[in-house]
């Protein structure tokens, strides 16, 4: 390094919440004495304005270029101190935050020379990564405002249009001649006691997409091939007979390919007997008002549901409760039987089940294991249930029966998935990037998804998901750009064999391969995980802000002195990091045998950094990462759990003992399991 | 014309609302009237159907919410008076005191050390939960800043030895009180935050459009339910999923209020309620899978614990719910298709027997629990009837805000530029939530 490296080190008493415990004024005296340190000083409150300000000052008066500051967490604090340091003319990627009183002073009140002891590590530990720090960027990818929305349903169309509204465009592919999707297929929908038309419903909203100047709609379209990512795709449309159809290129896409009924081939007498159909079917006879002369329907739900493959279908409760009405409707005399499980009706949907039995129509529960038998003997058919109310079997005559069916993904989806490098489910239904927070979103940044596309939806959930999806696409759209923090991902070709490793396993899809396999990293794509530098067989990926070295030489500075009696204990900075601040608040005691080295991801930690710290004497190692199912980078700790087992037969086979690797994985709640496994591992290592 | 949007609500709702509206650039004021966002979710220890921890994934996004440029963050507020304009809505907003220089205060919590006085938490009080007068919301709030309660600085508290008590002046010269334990505490640590003297402060805003996140409420069980008014081990399951959290009042022991004792046999009852005079009328969807949810983690803790839940129709509407029921099945956990009728404490065990009618069989039973969770159901917040006032838009008559056409116009209220989200429209579950809060983002966003 030709650069004169300049360490300034801040160190906060937080009144006395650090300094009641850890020799503040110790700590700064020592962090003088260390390598390339030309400041430290001690801060009552660092973040407050005044010693911000100060150490703005400092920093300019001591030409300082790497600024370590001990206080209290970077899940809170690291914001306000980046600005500052950014706010003195450094780079803000050049500071280091060591925290000393979630991890030192509230959680070893009683001892405090211990406690000094371990905020001096943990200062050096800092100032050996602050030295290695390089400049980093925010990385921005320009993003432009047109949009391709796959599928013309309710969703579709709703996401087009809010699209188009704010003077975005809108290019919408549905593959069938008409838009509308599964409404076309629909008499009425309802929602709390409102009950509408569908083709009404379709019709004006087909109106409103056809006549605004933003939106393109090719119908009868299906897609040949997508490439590119965010601010760059490049769709082509299949061609209508020889020639090549329609490309064009947008910057980001949604996904609303909507579902279709599962046809129950086979099953209840269907296919076989032209009197029984599906609800789609009914759905078909009541648009055209045309029930025959029927009778006698018998309506059975959860048909291919809530069994061994398949979910509750989610919608089949409330439709058969609105179709029993409606037949109802055209003839109160026809005997209507809804035969279920258990009734799914939430909210006011509960009324529509009163007005139901009001109307007459009955309700048999059947078990969950013996599902209704559709007879059809000599012209005639007839459905035999148990019911559990009255404990027995009984034979009802029928001349329609309805199934209810469960749904599955279009048939367009795993081409789809091919095409955009997303996942689905064995029914079809595409994978969102966050069961519960990112219930919109793909895992890559630019494509959304919405409606049916994602698992079945009422009609009034398609609508205000497709309007959510235009939501979230529009923001890079509105912005111009996306942009990734400077912790990402550098590939340094020289070593690399093209093993295509990293490709495969980016859950962002942020390496792409050129025609010689040669991975590069989409840089605004990267979120900085690490997982693919931890794999890299031939070590050639570093993560700028968390590189090997850097993070080797925190390794380092800890075991200096007493290795045997030190844990290095590896901290995701998500839930595990949030597991040891809790401990921290809650003031849990726990010994101070831990260094701490935080990670963005417990996947970016590597054999090679865990073998490193037992070759330097380490008591043991921890790594510490995000409860399952919980992971900031989807799976990154299901890849740290599966390379922590490789690490110990590497353990085992270089002469290491693998007992002495450990693992947990904790919740941001957790502060009593991280406090019990400092707890348990100082006992099984001895080190009391 | 003013270009920021009003947010009233800071739960998981207003959280995503805001997000998405301040990232694609628009000034959003994000209001709650507690003092942190989060909401219901900074409560809970999981979320169905992944078991995926509450406040690993949302607390991340309120430090997002917190660090947001675009984001103005105005906890302990409430809104007073909302006057629609050509150009959009007058907002007047009452700040009302934390008692707090939140300039100054770092959450270091030795104000809280300080204060001798623990009152029963608002949420956790029947299973244990206490906090001091000055208190933070919990360990993540954001803002990070203690709060005093106004009980304490009225000298309501002085009976229950709140230091304040030992003013005889009344002199109203709280500046520089000598007394206050916070105070001295918070002066000793130099930071000089504790205000008794603070005043509520009013807030003249001017936004194009509003958005309704005011979330939802667990049901109080009903006078006599189960008793629940008067056996200890009777609670909600709104007090169990606090049991449960690592970051609850017991550190995630599931014990029992009565003795602080391991619970082993535990009894859920569904519907708890449900069609009762008193009780929740409708079905609140959620409730199935948040039982699921607490046998399994219930088992997690402890697979010899022994779990029932007695139950009428199981709802498992979403993706993957139908699979994590089965998770519970072969967890163990026995579910009896049944109504409850009743419930009696036994005096010496203090053990919950009740007796129950199986729908499967038609058979009578009777069956004792060391403990009974009453899945009580979601109603609408008790603030929406003023809110509704305030905005001048409609309740349901389940209280719930009621949208224009749910259909038609989903998200919408009777006034141009008011949108709804999350559960001010009715029992939803966190994913949905999220959902209505980005469509709600876009409403606001495009309304012109």
């Amino acid at each position: 390094m030709t650069e004169d490296v300049r360490v300034g080190v801040f160190v906060c008493d937080c009144g006395s919440n650090i300094a009641g415990v850890v020799n503040v004024p110790e700590v700064v005296e020592y962090s003088r004495g260390l390598k390339n340190v030309v400041f430290a000083d001690e801060g009552k409150w660092s973040c407050s304005v005044d010693a911000l300000s100060a150490m703005q000052e400092s920093i300019k008066e001591h030409e300082i270029n790497r600024v370590v500051i001990a206080s209290c967490t970077p899940r809170t604090h690291e914001p306000l101190f980046k600005a500052t340091v950014k706010g003195a003319g450094l780079n803000p990627y050049l500071l280091e935050f060591v925290s000393i009183r979630e991890q030192v002073s509230w959680v070893h009140m009683n001892e405090p020379e211990v406690a000094t002891e371990k905020a001096k590590d943990l200062v050096k530990m800092g100032v050996a990564k602050a030295i290695l720090l390089e400049e980093g960027e925010e990385i921005r990818l320009p993003v432009g405002r047109e949009c391709m929305i796959i599928g013309g349903g309710m969703a579709g169309m709703n996401a087009a249009l809010n699209i188009a509204d704010q003077g975005f465009n809108a290019i919408i592919v549905e593959k069938e001649p008409v838009l509308g999707g599964l409404l076309n297929r629909i008499s009425t929908i309802s929602h709390d006691r409102e009950q509408i038309p569908a083709s009404e419903i379709v019709k004006k909203r087909v109106e409103l997409v056809e006549a605004h100047p933003n939106i393109k709609v090719y119908t009868g379209a299906e897609i040949e091939s997508v490439k590119g990512y965010i601010g760059n795709y490049r769709v082509a449309l299949k061609g209508n007979g020889n020639g090549s159809g329609p490309a064009f290129e947008v910057s980001t896409v949604i996904v609303a390919t909507g579902m279709k009924e599962m046809e129950p081939a086979g099953q209840f007498e269907y296919g076989k007997d032209p009197r029984v159909i599906t609800q789609l079917q009914l759905e078909d006879k009541l648009k055209n008002n045309d029930l025959g002369g029927i009778k006698n329907v018998v309506v059975i739900n959860c048909v291919n549901s809530k069994n061994e493959t398949r979910g509750c279908c989610s919608i089949g409760c409330p439709v058969s409760v609105k179709n029993a009405l409606a037949i109802k409707e055209i003839n109160s005399d026809i005997n209507v039987h809804i035969l279920y499980r258990d009734l799914s009706m939430i909210r006011q949907e509960g009324e529509a089940l009163e007005k139901a039995k009001a109307a007459g129509i009955r309700f048999v529960r059947f078990p969950d294991d013996r599902y209704p038998d559709v007879m059809s003997d000599n012209g005639e058919l007839g459905v035999r249930v148990y019911d559990v109310l009255i404990g027995r079997d009984f034979t009802m005559p029928s001349d329609l029966v309805v199934l209810t069916t469960g749904f599955m993904g279009d048939d367009t989806v795993d081409q789809i998935k091919g095409h955009l490098k997303v996942s689905s489910n064995a029914d079809g239904f595409f994978q969102e990037r966050h069961v519960k927070l990112g219930p919109l979103d793909f895992p890559a940044d630019g494509i959304s998804l919405c409606g049916c596309a994602k698992s079945p939806k009422t009609f009034k959930e398609s609508c205000e998901e497709g309007i959510g999806a235009a939501m979230r696409v529009s923001i890079p759209m509105n912005k111009g750009f996306i942009e990734a923090e400077g912790i990402v991902a550098d590939i340094n070709l020289a070593d690399c064999n093209a093993c295509g490793l990293c490709y495969k396993r980016c859950p962002y899809n942020a390496i792409e391969l050129d025609a010689d396999k040669n991975p590069r990293v989409i840089k605004a794509l990267c979120k900085g995980c690490g997982l693919c530098a931890a794999d890299c067989p031939k070590e050639c990926i570093t993560i700028v802000h968390y590189s090997d070295e850097q993070i080797l030489a925190q390794v380092e500075a800890a075991l200096e002195e007493n290795p045997a009696k030190k844990i290095i204990a590896f901290v995701c900075h998500w839930c595990a990091l949030g597991g040891v601040d809790m401990a921290g608040v809650s003031r849990l005691q726990y010994p101070a045998n831990a260094r701490l080295i935080r990670v963005m991801c417990s996947a970016r930690v590597s054999i090679r950094m865990v073998e490193h710290a037992f070759k330097l004497g380490a008591a043991g190692v921890l790594v510490a990462g995000c409860e399952f199912p919980t992971c900031h980078y989807i799976t990154g700790n299901y890849a740290a759990e599966t390379r922590l087992k490789r690490a110990k037969k590497k353990l085992a086979r270089d002469g290491y003992d693998p007992e002495k690797l450990w693992n947990v994985w904790c919740s941001a709640a957790d502060g009593p399991k991280f406090a019990k496994t400092m707890r348990d591992m100082v006992k099984a290592l001895e080190l009391e | 014309m003013s270009d920021s949007i009003l947010v009233i609500g800071g739960g998981i709702a207003g959280i995503n609302c805001a997000l998405n509206a301040a990232r694609y650039g628009t000034k959003v004021y994000l209001m709650d009237d507690t003092p942190s966002i989060g909401g219901m979710m900074a409560r809970l220890d999981k979320t169905f159907p992944t078991n995926d921890c509450s406040i690993c994934i949302e607390a991340p996004q309120m430090y997002e919410v917190d660090n947001e440029s675009n984001i103005e963050i105005l906890t302990n507020t409430e809104v007073r008076k909302v006057k629609k304009t050509a150009a959009g809505f007058e907002v007047r907003l009452i700040k009302k005191a934390k008692f707090i220089d939140e300039e100054k205060c770092t959450g270091c919590g030795a104000c809280i050390e300080a204060c001798p006085v623990s009152i029963p938490d608002e949420m956790d009080g029947k299973i244990g939960g206490t906090r001091k007068l000055i208190y933070m919301a919990f360990p993540q709030a954001v803002p990070n800043k203690a709060v005093l309660d106004p009980e304490c600085r009225y000298g309501r508290m002085r009976e229950n030895g709140s230091c304040v008590g030992g003013c005889v002046v009344d002199c109203s010269q709280c500046r520089e009180c000598p007394i206050a334990l916070c105070v001295k505490a918070c002066q000793k640590e130099g930071k000089d935050a504790v205000r008794l003297w603070q005043a509520n402060q009013n807030l003249n805003i001017d936004v194009k459009s509003i958005v309704v996140a005011s979330g939802i409420l667990s049901a109080e069980p009903p006078d006599g339910l189960y008793g629940y008014n008067q056996y200890a081990n009777v609670i909600t399951n709104l007090q169990f999923e606090r049991l449960m959290n690592a970051g609850g009042p017991t550190a995630g022991q599931i014990i029992r209020p009565s003795d602080q004792k391991h619970a082993k046999k535990i009894g859920w009852i569904q519907c708890a309620g449900r069609g009762l005079t008193k009780g929740v009328p409708y079905c609140s969807k959620v409730c199935c899978m948040i039982a699921a949810k607490q046998v399994i983690i219930t088992k997690e803790h402890d697979s010899s614990v022994e779990t029932t839940i007695f139950y009428n129709d199981l709802k498992a509407y979403g993706k993957g719910f139908w699979g994590f029921y089965q998770k519970a099945v072969e967890n163990g956990v026995r579910y009896v298709r049944a109504r409850p009728y009743d419930a009696f404490e036994d005096p010496e065990t203090r053990n919950i027997k009740i007796r129950y009618e199986d729908l499967d069989t038609g058979n009578l039973a009777e069956e004792e629990f060391e403990m009974l969770v009453l899945s009580t159901g979601l109603i609408a917040s008790d603030r929406n009837e003023r809110l509704a006032k305030v905005l001048n838009i409609e309740l349901d008559e389940l209280g719930f805000f009621r949208e224009k056409s749910p259909m038609l116009a989903p998200l919408e209220t009777n006034v141009e530029g008011i949108y709804l989200c999350g559960g001010a429209t009715g029992p939803i579950d966190i994913s949905e939530s999220v959902v209505q809060a980005c469509a709600a983002s876009m409403k606001a966003i495009l309304t012109a």
